[in-house]
C-alpha cells in the first residue's frame, strides 16, 4: 500500500522524516519496501530552457518552441500563453504521464513534429492552475527532475500490509502504528456537526436479512449534489496513491477508503427501486451488471445488497453498473457496513473480484469506526458536490463487536522472551495499542481494539510486546536441553553416496521442475498400460509444459540435454535423483526416489594429445558396475537386455533387485533422440532408488593379505560370435577350481586370422594358496583340467 | 719420471677434467689417462724398472694419482649423470594437463547440505515428507483455515484430484510431531511449489524447515540458533537483525535479515537501498499447531524457521536469476 507521507504526518504528530518512519515500521513488523518520490510517477519530467519561440506556421494560436534540456534541443508545440525565450520551464518528454493521465508521445501537430510537452501547474501535480505553464525558477539546472529544482517533495512510503494486519490498510492505521511504536499522539481529521434526526426514515428503508453477514450497516442520504471534478488536494492525493481520480463522489469514498481503510459505496439514490436497501443472500439465477461492466451469476451464498426489485451491489466488493452514480446523479445514499470476511472472501474468489474494497473487508476492518467513516465521507460530500444532507443516519449495527478478554501471564511472558519486564511497562507497552489494560496477580487483562482483530490469545500479546520492546533488543541464547539424535535414514545415506559416486564418475547434477510436459512424455510412445502414462494433471498449471507431474526423470534429462546441445555444449554427463509421482492407491500419490543419468559426447574430457572417443556400451555399463559396488547390496545386478521400447534393443541392460526390475539403461532410439533434436548415441539409465531401500547392505569384513605369490595363467579360445563371455564365466565360476582367486577378460578379438563368425577370448586365471608358494607343475595340471573342461563345454578351439 | 713430472701430469689431468662438458670427454680423459695405454697406466707399468729408491717414492704416488683420478672421474661421471636428467626435454610445459574429471553438484544440492550440515552440528536430524500434500497439511493444521487471506500469501498448485503440491516444508512439522514425541530437533530440506515464475520466481523451488521442541524454548533461543546459522553461512561478521513479521503458525512471528553481502549496509540495488537482505522466516509454534498435533502449548515450546535455499544460494554465489538453476547450462553448472 501507498502511504504519502505528508498526509501519514497529518494524522500522527511525528517528527521523523520519511526514512526514519520507514525504518520505525518495518523493526515494527510493518515492512516498508521503499520510499518513493510521487514525482517520480510523472515518468521523464525536467528542467528545460525555452531556446526560441516562433509561430506555428500553420496554427494562429500556436506556438513552436525550441527548448533545451541541457542535453539535446526539443522542438515542442504548443498553444499556452506565456512562453519566452530565457524562461526555465517543466518539460515532460516522451514517455512521461501528466498528473491528468495524457501520455507525452511524438506527435505532429498541423505538420510539425512536437518532442514533448510544456506542462501547466496542475498538468505537473503541483497545483489547480491549468491556464499558465509552470515557471521554474532561474537557476535551476537543465535536465534535473522539475520537482527538484522545486524544492518540493512528496514521499510515498511503499508498505507491505501481512494478511494479519487489515488495521493498516489505510493512512490512519499507518498512522496509529508510528503512534504505538513512538508514543506519537494522533490527530483523527475533525468531522463537522452533520444534521441529525428521523427525516432518512421517512425518505428510506433499510432492512439487513443477514445480521450474521452483515453485522453493522450505516448510510446515509444527500440530495441536490452536483457531480463534477474533486479539488486538486483529494484529487492529488489519490493518484500519489495510484488511483485514478473520476469525479468527486467516488473520489471521496475512495478517500476516506485510503484515508480510515472504510469501504463506501454510494448508490444513485433515485434508481434505488422503491427507495428501500436490502441487505440478503442472492437468489439462485439471480445476476448482477457490476460496475465494470462485467455480468455475474449470483448464488445464494453471496451476500447482496438489493433495492426491491434486485442485486444492486455485490456486498462489499463492487456495486452495480445501474445504481452507480454518474453524470445526471442528484441523490446519494452512501452506504458504510462491516461484511463479515470469510463472506466477501469467497465471493470475491468465486467470482475472481479482487478490489479495494473486498480486499479491506477480507482482512478485517474497525465495527467501530463505520460511521465515523460515513460522517467523514457525508461532509467531504457537502464540501466538494454542495447539496444538502437528509438529517439522521441509518446505523443498523446488529451484532455489535465484542472484543475478547485476553488474560496474560507474566511468567509466560518471560518464558517467551527470555526477559523479565516491569509490570508497569508491560501494561503502558499496551496500552500504547489502543486498547483497555488492567493489571492483576502476576499479569494483566487486555482488551484490544475493535480494529485489532488479530489479537486474540496470549501469545499475540506476547509479540505485541516483543515488537513494541523491540525485537533487536531482546535476549540472544543458545537452546539448551536434552539430546535426541537419530540415526541418518537410509535414504540420506544412500542419496549421499549416490552423490559421490557420480561426482567422482564427472558427472553434473541437475535439478529439473517436478513437472513435465505431456507431449515429452507421449514422445517416448510407451505401451499403452504403462503405468508412467497416468501421470497426476495439474489443475492450474503455468502452461501446458509444466503440466503433469513426472513418472519419470528422462523428459528432465532430455530436455537439460538439448538445452545444452543447443548451447555449444558438445559432451554432456549429467545425473538428476529426485522424486517420480504415481497415483496412489491411498489418498496421496505414491512419490519415489529415483536416479536417472545421461551421457552424450565422450565418456572422458578430450585431451590434444589422444583422441577421445564417443561414450559406447561398455562406458555405460562401467558406470553402472561402479554404482552397484558403491551401493554394495544384496541381490542388485545388471542384466543384458530391456523391456523399455525407447532403448536400442542389443545396448540396453535391465538392473534387478532380488528378480525385481527397478532400473534400466541402454542408448537411446532415434524416434526420442529426433524429438529432442539429440545427436547418436545419447546413453541413458534410471534406477528406482526407493526400491534399494528394502535390500540389505552387504557385510564388509576384512580378508587376510596375501602372504604368497600368486600364479597366472591365460588361455585363449576361439569361440563362436554369438557365444557370451558372461557364459563362459559363469561356467568357471561353477566349476570351483582350486586355489583359483579369480578371472577376468583380458582380450576380446575379431579379425583376421580369426575365421569369421568368431571371436577370439583370452581369459587370465589368478591362482594363489593362503598356506604356501604354489608349483608350477601344480597351477599346469589344475589350468589344463580346466581349459579342456571349457573347451569341450563350449566346443571352443585354442587359439 | 720424476715426481715433478708426475705433479706436472696430475696437473694436467685435474684441469683437463675440470673441462670436461660430457660424458664423452670425460671418457676421453680416462682412456688417455687410465686406458691401457693411458699415461698414468704407463708411469705404474714403469714402476717395476726404476730404481729401488724411486720405485717406493714414485710407486706410492702413482698408485696414489691412479685412485685420485678414478675417484674423480666416478664422481664427475655421476654429476654429469645428474646434470644431464635436468636438461631441457624439449616439452612444451604450457601446454594444459591431461583433464581428471570430477563432477559437480547442483549449486542447490551444495548450499543444501551445508546448512543440513550446520543444524546436524547441533544436533538436529534430517526429517521428510511427501511434495504431494493434502489442505491439511499444508494449511489447515498450521492455523491456515479456509477463506484466510493467509491463503494469498502462497499461489498453490492443485491437482486435479484435489491434493495440493506442497507450498512449503512445514507440513513436514506437523507430521512429524505427529510421529514423535518432544522434545525434538528437525530440519526438513525440501521441494515445494508455488504458481510464480519471473526473475526472482521459479514455480519450484528449495526449503529447509527446522523446529526445535523443547520445555524452556525461548525467542532468545532463536534469535542465538539463526544468529549462529547466518554467521556459519555468510562468515563470521556477519550482522543480523529481527523483524516482527506473520506467519500463521508462529506466534511471535520474525523475519531475519543480514546486513547485504553486497554493499555491507550502504544501500545498493541488490538490497534496495535498505542495507538489508531478507532471509528467512522463523518464529514460536504457534498453540494452534501444538493443539492440531497433540502436544500441551503449557508444557511445551517451538521454534520454527524456513529459509529458501536458492535465495541463500543466489547470495553465496552473486546469482542475479533464479531461472538459471533449472536451465542446468553446464557453463553455469561448473562454476561452483
Amino acid at each position: 500500500m501507498r502511504v504519502p507521507y505528508n498526509w501519514l504526518k497529518e494524522l500522527v504528530a511525528t517528527d521523523l522524516s520519511a526514512e526514519e518512519v520507514a525504518e520505525l515500521l518495518t523493526l515494527g513488523g510493518l515492512e516498508v519496501e521503499g520510499v518513493e518520490e510521487a514525482y517520480e510517477a510523472l515518468g521523464p519530467v525536467v528542467v528545460a530552457e525555452i531556446v526560441r519561440v516562433e509561430p506555428h506556421p500553420e496554427a494562429e494560436r500556436l506556438r513552436v518552441c525550441e527548448v533545451s534540456d541541457g542535453k539535446d534541443l526539443h522542438t515542442v508545440v504548443s498553444g499556452a500563453p506565456g512562453l519566452e525565450a530565457g524562461l526555465k520551464v517543466a518539460l515532460a518528454l516522451p514517455g512521461a504521464v501528466t498528473f491528468s493521465g495524457e501520455k507525452i508521445g511524438e506527435v505532429r501537430i498541423r505538420g510539425v513534429l512536437s518532442r514533448g510537452m510544456i506542462l501547466s501547474p496542475y498538468e505537473a501535480g503541483v497545483s489547480e492552475e491549468r491556464d499558465r505553464i509552470l515557471v521554474l525558477p532561474r537557476e535551476a539546472r537543465p535536465g534535473e527532475p522539475f520537482y527538484r529544482a522545486l524544492g518540493i517533495s512528496e514521499p510515498i512510503l511503499e508498505v507491505a500490509v501481512t494478511p494479519n494486519r487489515g488495521d493498516c490498510l489505510s493512512v490512519l492505521g499507518v498512522a496509529r502504528e508510528v503512534s504505538a511504536l513512538t508514543g506519537a499522539s494522533l490527530r483523527l481529521p475533525e468531522i463537522p456537526e452533520l444534521p441529525e434526526g428521523e427525516e432518512i426514515r421517512k425518505l428510506s428503508e433499510v432492512e439487513v436479512l443477514e445480521p450474521e453477514l452483515c453485522p453493522r450497516y450505516a448510510g446515509r442520504i444527500l440530495r441536490g449534489v452536483e457531480i463534477k471534478p474533486s479539488p486538486f488536494w483529494m484529487a492529488k492525493r489519490l493518484w500519489m496513491c495510484g488511483l485514478r481520480p473520476l469525479n468527486n463522489l467516488v473520489d471521496v469514498t475512495n478517500y476516506v477508503l485510503l484515508e480510515l481503510g472504510q469501504p463506501l459505496h454510494a448508490f444513485d439514490w433515485e434508481k434505488i427501486e422503491g427507495r428501500k436497501i436490502i441487505v440478503r443472500r442472492a437468489r439462485e439465477g439471480e445476476e448482477i451488471r457490476t460496475l465494470d461492466g462485467e455480468v455475474r451469476r449470483l448464488t445464494p451464498d453471496m451476500l447482496v445488497i438489493a433495492d426491491q426489485k434486485q442485486p444492486v451491489a455485490l456486498a462489499g466488493i463492487m456495486g452495480g453498473a445501474e445504481s452507480g452514480v454518474g453524470e445526471g446523479t442528484r441523490e446519494v445514499f452512501l452506504e458504510a457496513a462491516w461484511f463479515q470476511p470469510s463472506s466477501v472472501r469467497r465471493t470475491a474468489r468465486r467470482l475472481r473480484l479482487s478490489t479495494e474494497s473486498s480486499y479491506r473487508f477480507e482482512r478485517g476492518i474497525d465495527p467501530e469506526g463505520v460511521v465515523r467513516a460515513l460522517d467523514r465521507a457525508a461532509a467531504l460530500i457537502l464540501e466538494t458536490a454542495g447539496g444538502e444532507m437528509v438529517p439522521g443516519r441509518w446505523d443498523l449495527y446488529l451484532r455489535p463487536h465484542r472484543p475478547p478478554r485476553i488474560s496474560l501471564r507474566f511468567s509466560r511472558l518471560k518464558g517467551y522472551l527470555g526477559l523479565d519486564l516491569p509490570p508497569g511497562e508491560t501494561a503502558e507497552m499496551l496500552g500504547r495499542l489502543g486498547g483497555r489494560v488492567e493489571l492483576k496477580e502476576g499479569g494483566l487483562d487486555f482488551q484490544p481494539p475493535s480494529y485489532r482483530h488479530d489479537l486474540g490469545l496470549e501469545e499475540d500479546l506476547i509479540e505485541e510486546i516483543a515488537r513494541i520492546y523491540g525485537y533487536d533488543r531482546l535476549p540472544v541464547a543458545l537452546p539448551v536441553g536434552e539430546l535426541s539424535a537419530r540415526p541418518p535414514e537410509r535414504e540420506d545415506r544412500l542419496l549421499a553416496r549416490t552423490r559421490r559416486v557420480l561426482e567422482a564418475l564427472g558427472f553434473y547434477e541437475i535439478i529439473t521442475y517436478s513437472f513435465i510436459s505431456p507431449d515429452h512424455l507421449s514422445a517416448l510412445e510407451l505401451p499403452s498400460g504403462d503405468r508412467r502414462l497416468a501421470a497426476l494433471r495439474l489443475s492450474n498449471p503455468l502452461s501446458e509444459a509444466q503440466s503433469v507431474m513426472r513418472t519419470t526423470l528422462l523428459p528432465g534429462l532430455l530436455d537439460t540435454a538439448r538445452f545444452n546441445y543447443f548451447r555449444e555444449v558438445s559432451r554432456l554427463k549429467i545425473f538428476e535423483l529426485g522424486r517420480v509421482f504415481f497415483p496412489g492407491k491411498e489418498d496421496l500419490p505414491e512419490e519415489r526416489l529415483h536416479l536417472g543419468f545421461l551421457i552424450f559426447g565422450s565418456a572422458r574430457p578430450g585431451f590434444w594429445a589422444e583422441k577421445v572417443p564417443p561414450a559406447d556400451v561398455y562406458d555405460l555399463k562401467g558406470i553402472l558396475e561402479r554404482l552397484l559396488a558403491e551401493w554394495n547390496l544384496e541381490g542388485l545386478a545388471i542384466r543384458p537386455g530391456s523391456e523399455e521400447v525407447f532403448l536400442k534393443g542389443g545396448w540396453s541392460f535391465s538392473l534387478v533387485a532380488s528378480g525385481r526390475r527397478v532400473g534400466w539403461a541402454g542408448a537411446l532410439k532415434g524416434y526420442v533422440r529426433a524429438r529432442f533434436e539429440l545427436p547418436d548415441p545419447v546413453w541413458v539409465a534410471e534406477i528406482d532408488l526407493s526400491a534399494l531401500l528394502d535390500l540389505p547392505e552387504k557385510p564388509k569384513l576384512y580378508r587376510k593379505l596375501p602372504r604368497y605369490p600368486a600364479t597366472s595363467r591365460d588361455l585363449t579360445l576361439i569361440i563362436s560370435n554369438s557365444l557370451a563371455a558372461g557364459e563362459i564365466l559363469q561356467f568357471i565360476r561353477n566349476l570351483d577350481i582350486p586355489y583359483l582367486e579369480r578371472v577376468e577378460v583380458v582380450d576380446v578379438y575379431r579379425g583376421e586370422p580369426i575365421p569369421k563368425g568368431e571371436k577370439s577370448l583370452t581369459l587370465r586365471f589368478l591362482y594363489r594358496s593362503p598356506e604356501r608358494t604354489l608349483k608350477d607343475e601344480e597351477v599346469n595340471r589344475i589350468q589344463e583340467e580346466v581349459s579342456e573342461r571349457i573347451m569341450a563345454h563350449f566346443r571352443a578351439r585354442p587359439r | 719420471m720424476t715426481e715433478k713430472e708426475l705433479e706436472e701430469l696430475r696437473s694436467r689431468a685435474l684441469k683437463e677434467l675440470e673441462e670436461v662438458r660430457d660424458l664423452r670427454a670425460l671418457e676421453e680423459v680416462r682412456v688417455r689417462y687410465l686406458g691401457r695405454k693411458g699415461l698414468v697406466t704407463a708411469v705404474v707399468k714403469g714402476i717395476k724398472d726404476l730404481p729401488p729408491e724411486a720405485r717406493r717414492v714414485i710407486g706410492r704416488r702413482a698408485n696414489e694419482l691412479k685412485n685420485e683420478l678414478e675417484d674423480l672421474i666416478r664422481r664427475r661421471r655421476e654429476e654429469l649423470l645428474r646434470a644431464a636428467e635436468d636438461q631441457a626435454p624439449g616439452v612444451d610445459l604450457t601446454l594444459p594437463g591431461r583433464p581428471y574429471e570430477l563432477g559437480k553438484l547442483h549449486p542447490v544440492t551444495q548450499i543444501l547440505q551445508e546448512i543440513c550440515e550446520i543444524f546436524l552440528r547441533l544436533g538436529f536430524d534430517i526429517a521428510r515428507g511427501p511434495e504431494v500434500e493434502t489442505d491439511y497439511y499444508n494449511f489447515e493444521a498450521l492455523n491456515i483455515p479456509p477463506d484466510h487471506p493467509a491463503r494469498d500469501m502462497q499461489d498453490t498448485f492443485y491437482l486435479e484430484n484435489g491434493l495440493l503440491l506442497r507450498t512449503h516444508t512445514s507440513p513436514i512439522q506437523i507430521r512429524t510431531m505427529l510421529s514423535r514425541q518432544p522434545p525434538l530437533r528437525i530440519i526438513a530440506p525440501g521441494k515445494v511449489y508455488r504458481c510464480d515464475s519471473d526473475v526472482r520466481h521459479t514455480p519450484m523451488f528449495h526449503q529447509v524447515e527446522g523446529l526445535l521442541v523443547d520445555r524452556e524454548v525461548s525467542f532468545a533461543h532463536l534469535k542465538g540458533l539463526l544468529t549462529y546459522f547466518a554467521r556459519e553461512i555468510f562468515g563470521p561478521r556477519t550482522r543480523v537483525r529481527f523483524r516482527p513479521s506473520y506467519f500463521p503458525f508462529t506466534e511471535p512471528s520474525a523475519e531475519m535479515d543480514i546486513q547485504c553481502v553486497i554493499c555491507r549496509g550502504r544501500g545498493c540495488r541488490l538490497c534496495g537501498d535498505t542495507g538489508w537482505l531478507e532471509i528467512l522466516g522463523a518464529g514460536m509454534v504457534h498453540p494452534h499447531v501444538f493443539q492440531a498435533v497433540g502436544y500441551d502449548p503449557e508444557e511445551w515450546r517451538g521454534l520454527a524457521f524456513g529459509l529458501g535455499v536458492e535465495r541463500i544460494t543466489m547470495l553465496r554465489f552473486g546469482i542475479d536469476d533464479i531461472r538459471l538453476f533449472y536451465e542446468n547450462h553446464l557453463y553455469f553448472l561448473e562454476q561452483f
